[in-house]
């Protein structure tokens, strides 16, 4: 028997895609990735706005990664109009990106990883059969998204975070809510990462891909691309070293690097990046299921960081200012940074304040050409298996790396 | 009682109206208590449709031939079918450019030699295909309106529409108007409220998500736009942001 079925529709992440298997003679031979997300043209809707739109409208490319959106698109519009920001504002949009990136964390960790480990069906199967892990994972997103409200003025889509500055700054009493309970919730990640440090392996061992993140700046913030080989590019130089393509059977623009190379982006990327050293091995390790400890040590760090951006904020002395005005003008802006799922960029180009060219690159879009041959490699190493062994692995494969299909697509 | 048995997906979209639902972080727990969620792609497994439905939870326009195929098949199972946030209810920014050719702007993005997303169609909110049974705006809507319409549909009601605008709930909060005290282009007059004035409150001018109210002042806002040196289209245009077939 020969031919190909379709998983149906990949559940427990965000947007709509599905891997198709291919059989032979009753075995999967291979498998394809297919994205088939519904495009919202972003890169076309842009074009004819003005310069203090265009964040506003990116932003809504994706919820869970909205804040990196919006705070990516801002820094390459004020790079375009030559606008600095002040010190302050630049804390505070970092504070907004690490609590996205807690709330971003946890909800992957918790509610769409876990079931696959503790053998339930999604949150609703983990809050009757394990209440602590799920009601612990909880309390972690809600802190991200505590903090995300407190700066951006709200989770998604934070409107606070604009052009030149903030609207209003956050009260330094609420900094200081925030930061004990940061400092409550610290202890328990070590636990968190013990726990996940713990749960059985899921996946046959399909090793990691090279990989490359943003570098140059604080954390999840940089003005170039440094790759595992020793590559380096600027952002500048980025788009055209990413490479973006459209190629038969994904909406979602596919990187071949140079043409060529496949690299992954992400948590795992990340560490292996800043800390190649660590003795964490596992979370840097070799293996493509090390993502999740990975994303749970980088919890551990995004916590750290907030807590010591709200000590420099309240330090400092934080206190209302007004955004920095921007004047229509011409120029050209390129952000890069690390949104939860991997390395990000916007690029807009603007003739007198009017956007004339937009170029978005989101980290799943980086990340299909990784996702493809990772699921060969999987394949190959189940080489036995029957269809629904091998689905669900496809599955979990595709959550190591927690794709987010509206950013990928957009 | 018995739980509430609710299919919730996304179409175009961003996904922001169901994680306005996963961010309901303190009421979640108990909410799994009263609620069965049975189709929910995005936090659950599998996605399989069943036969029937209390309530299909829709999030999204519509703006390919296989979303409006889920969609009449949600409608087909489903005793209430609600439209989740502005892009359900009125086609949102992803029809920003309704008024171009959809073919012209897929060539844009993807090249005139591709074949990506072939089948695309200007956006579409939910009702232009079926028939909705109710409707929650917001880009994303609020978490507690969420709550809301989940816990009134557990006892078989269905939310009402809000009627009145956003600067009715600045009012409410005494917040300093960003129109008549800072000549900003605030859309509070126009847009509907349920948000609590979110972003005036904080200094921020309403950019109009939750799309339209129904009994606008349009001449008065209009003249006070134009007495603040904004043309007519200008705060049009703005509006139509969100709402993509708004005219004054």
């Amino acid at each position: 028997m020969s031919g190909s079925r379709k998983i149906d529709i990949l559940t427990r992440v965000e947007g709509h895609g599905t891997v198709e298997l291919l059989r032979e003679g009753g075995k999967v031979t291979g498998a394809r990735l297919n994205l088939f997300e519904s495009p919202r043209f972003f890169e076309a809707l842009l074009v004819g706005r003005r310069y203090d739109e265009v964040a506003e409208i990116a932003c809504r490319i994706c919820s869970i990664c909205s804040t990196a959106h919006k705070v990516a698109a801002l820094q390459a519009v004020e790079q375009a109009l030559k606008l600095q920001v002040s010190r302050q504002t630049g804390l505070l949009r970092e504070l907004a990106v690490q609590g996205g990136q807690i709330e971003s964390h946890a909800l992957q960790i918790f509610c769409l990883s876990l079931p696959d480990y503790l053998g339930t069906s999604g949150f609703s199967g983990l809050a009757a059969a394990f209440p602590k892990e799920l009601n612990q994972g909880l309390r972690l997103k809600a802190l991200g998204n505590m903090i995300q409200e407190t700066v951006g003025g709200r989770a998604i889509h934070p409107f606070n975070l604009m052009l030149g500055g903030v609207g209003k700054v956050p009260q330094a009493e609420r900094l200081r809510l925030i930061h004990g309970q940061l400092e409550a919730l610290h202890d328990e990640l070590a636990g968190v990462v013990g726990f996940v440090s713990g749960l059985p392996e899921s996946l046959p061992p399909v090793s990691a891909l090279p990989f490359l993140a943003a570098s140059g700046g604080p954390p999840l913030f940089g003005d170039r691309l440094t790759a595992s080989g020793g590559e380096t590019v600027m952002a500048t130089s980025a788009a055209a070293w990413l490479h973006e393509r459209v190629e038969p059977g994904s909406n979602a623009k596919v990187s071949r690097f140079d043409g060529k190379k496949t690299f992954m982006v992400g948590p795992l990327a990340r560490l292996k990046l800043s800390m190649p050293d660590q003795t964490s091995e596992r979370a840097t390790g070799a293996l493509l299921s090390s993502s999740l400890l990975a994303r749970a040590v980088e919890l551990q760090q995004a916590l750290d960081r907030a807590g010591i951006l709200i000590s420099c904020l309240l330090d400092e002395g934080v206190g209302q200012e007004p955004p920095v005005a921007a004047t229509p003008a011409s120029g050209v802006g390129t952000a890069l940074m690390e949104a939860p799922r991997g390395t990000l960029l916007h690029s807009y180009v603007f003739d007198k304040g009017i956007c004339t060219a937009a170029d978005i690159i989101t980290p799943t879009a980086i990340n299909q050409a990784a996702m493809e041959i990772s699921l060969q490699k999987l394949i190959l190493l189940m080489n036995s298996a029957g269809y629904e062994e091998v689905r669900s692995s496809c599955e979990r494969l595709i959550r190591c790396f927690d794709p987010c299909i509206s950013c990928a697509v957009h | 009682m018995k739980r509430l048995r609710v299919a919730i997906t996304g179409l175009t979209s961003c996904s922001g109206c169901q994680l306005a639902l996963l961010n309901c972080e303190a009421e979640l727990p108990q909410l799994l208590e009263l609620v069965d969620f049975r189709f929910f792609p995005m936090a659950c497994s599998p996605a399989t449709l069943e036969s029937d439905y209390d309530a299909a939870l829709v999030e999204g326009c519509l703006s390919m031939p296989h979303e409006q195929e889920l969609l009449l098949s949600l409608r087909k199972r489903s005793r209430y079918l609600v439209a989740v946030g502005t892009c359900a209810a009125w086609g949102g920014v992803a029809a920003l450019k309704n008024d171009q050719d959809r073919e012209q702007l897929r060539q844009q993005v993807y090249g005139t030699d591709s074949t990506a997303a072939l089948e695309t169609f200007s956006p579409l909110p939910l009702n232009a295909v079926v028939q909705v049974d109710a409707t929650v705006t917001g880009c994303p809507p609020e978490k507690e309106e969420l709550i809301g319409l989940l816990t009134g549909l557990l006892k078989g009601s269905l939310p009402t529409l809000i009627s009145y605008p956003v600067c009715t709930e600045c009012r409410m909060k005494e917040t300093l108007c960003l129109l008549t005290e800072r000549s900003a282009l605030c859309l509070g007059p126009l847009t509907l409220g349920g948000c609590g004035a979110l972003c005036p409150a904080l200094g921020v001018p309403c950019e109009g998500c939750r799309g339209p109210v129904p009994e606008a002042n349009l001449a008065e806002a209009m003249e006070i736009y134009l007495q603040k040196g904004y043309a007519q289209e200008a705060a049009c245009e703005r509006l139509r942001r969100f709402c993509p077939g708004w005219r004054a």
